[in-house]
């Protein structure tokens, strides 16, 4: 078996033993099933205590947002916050774990390349999330009485498993920084709130003064919520919005290959420094 | 040919710094003001192929940091390691893949996985090919004798049944050698016997073995040889026996002398005359004293005399043999447990 064979045997057990250990709380599966479905329904109802049924603001937010409908509108941009707070807070909340149980130098002293722990426990938020897109869905049609056309929903989920990789990156990214800082919970609420600000994830970005539109154009999520919302909303196709996705992948190995630099370098400070086995 | 010895580090010296720099510091480009701790302070050390060799010292002394360094979770400050003939700096993943470390104990283990789910997570890490995995861990869960259990959450496992769990787990690459740090600590006598024949057979099997403790039973008992480490360095190195021959005498007595007022040191020059005063506290009225003797029959009346003679009594006395705990008091002037 070559080296490379056993690394990703080696990263697909380690999303394994992330799944097996999230099974041993299966009310935590609850949370992800209620909590997408209330939270933005709520937000949809406080657009329309503002609005009313007033058309001349559905024609203003259209304008702003490309689309009047605001519940999807708002379902699609929590799903994605929802989905990135899980891949921030997933890989790095991981990784401290296993320093604060005691693990990490366990995991550190087998051969498996480093990028396992980094990369792999990650894994083990996508079937959260999968949960997750499953009751938004639920929920805009039980409260809604809306159902995005079929056609439109896979074409969503093809955006979705292709803007993977730029998110994934984006959060070992910032997993990196528990080996030297030990606590990730600062910088994650610190980018966090900067990709929802930034992104257009809970407003359009038009709304945004022009630097930080052209700053949006530099994170991936803009792209990969933007292009969601085309094709459930604007009738778009996966093909229409090829160019976005190509984007998204080049910010993926551009973050990918900067998370992995920033993990070897905190690597080699922590090995220093002893702060593997410290918490 | 010979074979390359197991373990070999030249003037290996660990230094951390003590505090914290803030960033506000490194903003301003202060200097680093930090205190400098040698915790590893130039040890050498030969491990032959095949020997239990044991880092003895008190809580500290730098065992933990020098295994660390030898299984690539610390870099050096300076000085050579060579493991198997590897430089763990040069190739880490070469020297990990052959070497089994149980270094935190229970802490390494994931509580909510069973133990079979923890062997299987690790045989992936070390990359013990898939067809062989199954028989791996049959193997090293029968050898730990955790065979019947093994589906059993960790969480469940008594300390000394996690301690061998992380021992089996240390073990799924057939390492030629094995580092265990403190492998009995928090154990039951009877656990620790287990883990501890769970050591010979590790010897038996052709492995070597490099320990550390600061229980000084374990080290006699189970070293071949054994490197006593204080404050960094090596202060002495050879077999238990070799050791305990090193501070001439063939037995050792525990005093407490009860005191009226400021005959210690009278006492104490009296005991000198017949055997050497290892140690002596005073405390509450009480000097306890230890003393290394040739023949504690001769020492004792000996000590009877003194204390009459210079108005105290002795409330206790202990004849025990010489053990590693002497050896280190003579060398340090302090017990291990200090």
């Amino acid at each position: 078996m070559s080296l490379l064979a056993a690394d990703l045997r080696a990263f697909f057990a380690a999303a394994l033993k992330e799944l097996r250990q999230q099974r041993r709380y299966p009310t935590l599966f609850l949370g992800q099933l209620f909590w997408p479905a209330i939270l933005p329904a709520s937000w949809v109802l406080m657009g329309r205590a503002y609005s009313g049924d007033d058309p001349q603001a559905l024609v203003a937010f259209a304008e702003r947002a490309g689309s009047s409908n605001v519940a999807v509108f708002v379902f699609v941009g929590y799903a994605m916050y929802n989905w990135l707070s899980a891949l921030l807070w997933g890989a790095g909340t991981a990784l401290r774990q296993e320093q604060l149980r005691g693990t990490l130098e366990a995991v550190f002293v087998t051969p498996a390349s480093r990028l396992v722990p980094l990369f792999g426990p990650g894994v083990g938020t996508l079937l959260p999330m999968a949960l997750t897109f499953a009751s938004n869905l639920l929920a805009l049609r039980i409260f809604f009485g809306i159902f995005p056309p079929v056609a439109a929903v896979i074409q969503a989920a093809v955006i979705v498993v292709l803007g993977i990789p730029a998110l994934y990156a984006i959060g070992a990214l910032f997993a990196a920084s528990v080996l030297r800082f030990g606590e990730v919970a600062p910088v994650v609420q610190l980018i966090r709130g900067m990709f929802v600000l930034a992104c257009g994830i809970t407003f359009p970005v038009a709304m945004l003064p022009l630097w930080a539109q052209i700053s949006a154009k530099l994170m991936a999520p803009t792209y990969i919520v933007d292009d969601l919302r085309g094709v459930l909303l604007r009738g778009e196709t996966v093909a229409d919005v090829a160019g976005d996705i190509a984007i998204v992948l080049s910010l993926a190995a551009v973050t990918a290959i900067l998370a992995v630099a920033v993990f070897g370098y905190l690597e080699r400070s922590a090995r220093r420094t002893g702060m593997v086995g410290r918490f | 040919m010979t074979a390359a010895p197991a373990v070999e580090t030249k003037d290996l010296v660990k230094v951390f710094e003590r505090g914290r720099r803030t960033i506000w510091q490194r903003l301003r480009g202060e200097a680093d003001k930090r205190d400098r701790f040698r915790a590893v302070d130039g040890i050498d050390l030969v491990v032959e192929p095949g020997e239990i060799f044991g880092l003895l010292g008190p809580n500290g002394a730098g065992k933990t940091t020098t295994m660390k360094m030898l299984a690539t979770l610390l870099i050096p400050t300076s000085g050579t390691i060579r493991v198997l003939g590897i430089d763990p700096l040069a190739r880490p993943r070469e020297v990990r893949a052959r070497l089994g470390a149980m270094l935190s104990g229970e802490r390494s283990l994931y509580w909510k996985l069973t133990a079979r789910e923890n062997l299987e997570y690790f045989a992936a890490l070390y990359h013990v090919p898939p067809h062989q995995t199954k028989a791996r861990i049959a193997s090293v869960l029968a050898a730990a004798k955790l065979a019947d259990r093994a589906d059993d959450y960790v969480e469940r496992y008594s300390t000394g049944m996690r301690q061998r769990l992380a021992l089996a787990r240390a073990l799924l690459p057939d390492p030629p050698l094995v580092v265990l740090d403190e492998p009995t600590v928090g154990l039951d006598p009877q656990a620790s016997r287990d883990l501890r024949d769970r050591v010979r057979e590790l010897k038996a099997q052709g492995r070597t073995v490099l320990l550390t403790t600061h229980y000084m039973e374990e080290a006699d008992q189970l070293c071949d040889r054994v490197a006593i480490i204080d404050h960094g360095r090596i202060v002495a190195l050879d077999t238990p026996a070799a050791l305990k021959r090193t501070i001439r005498a063939e037995e050792v007595v525990h005093l407490e002398i009860g005191l009226e007022g400021d005959e210690g040191g009278a006492v104490l020059d009296r005991l000198g005359e017949s055997a050497t005063v290892a140690r002596s506290e005073r405390s509450n009225g009480t000097l306890t004293v230890t003393a290394h003797c040739a023949s504690a029959r001769n020492f004792v009346p000996a000590a009877f005399d003194a204390a009459r003679s210079t108005g105290t009594t002795i409330r206790h006395v202990e004849v025990v043999p010489v053990t590693l705990e002497d050896v280190f008091l003579a060398l340090t002037g302090r017990a291990l447990r200090e």
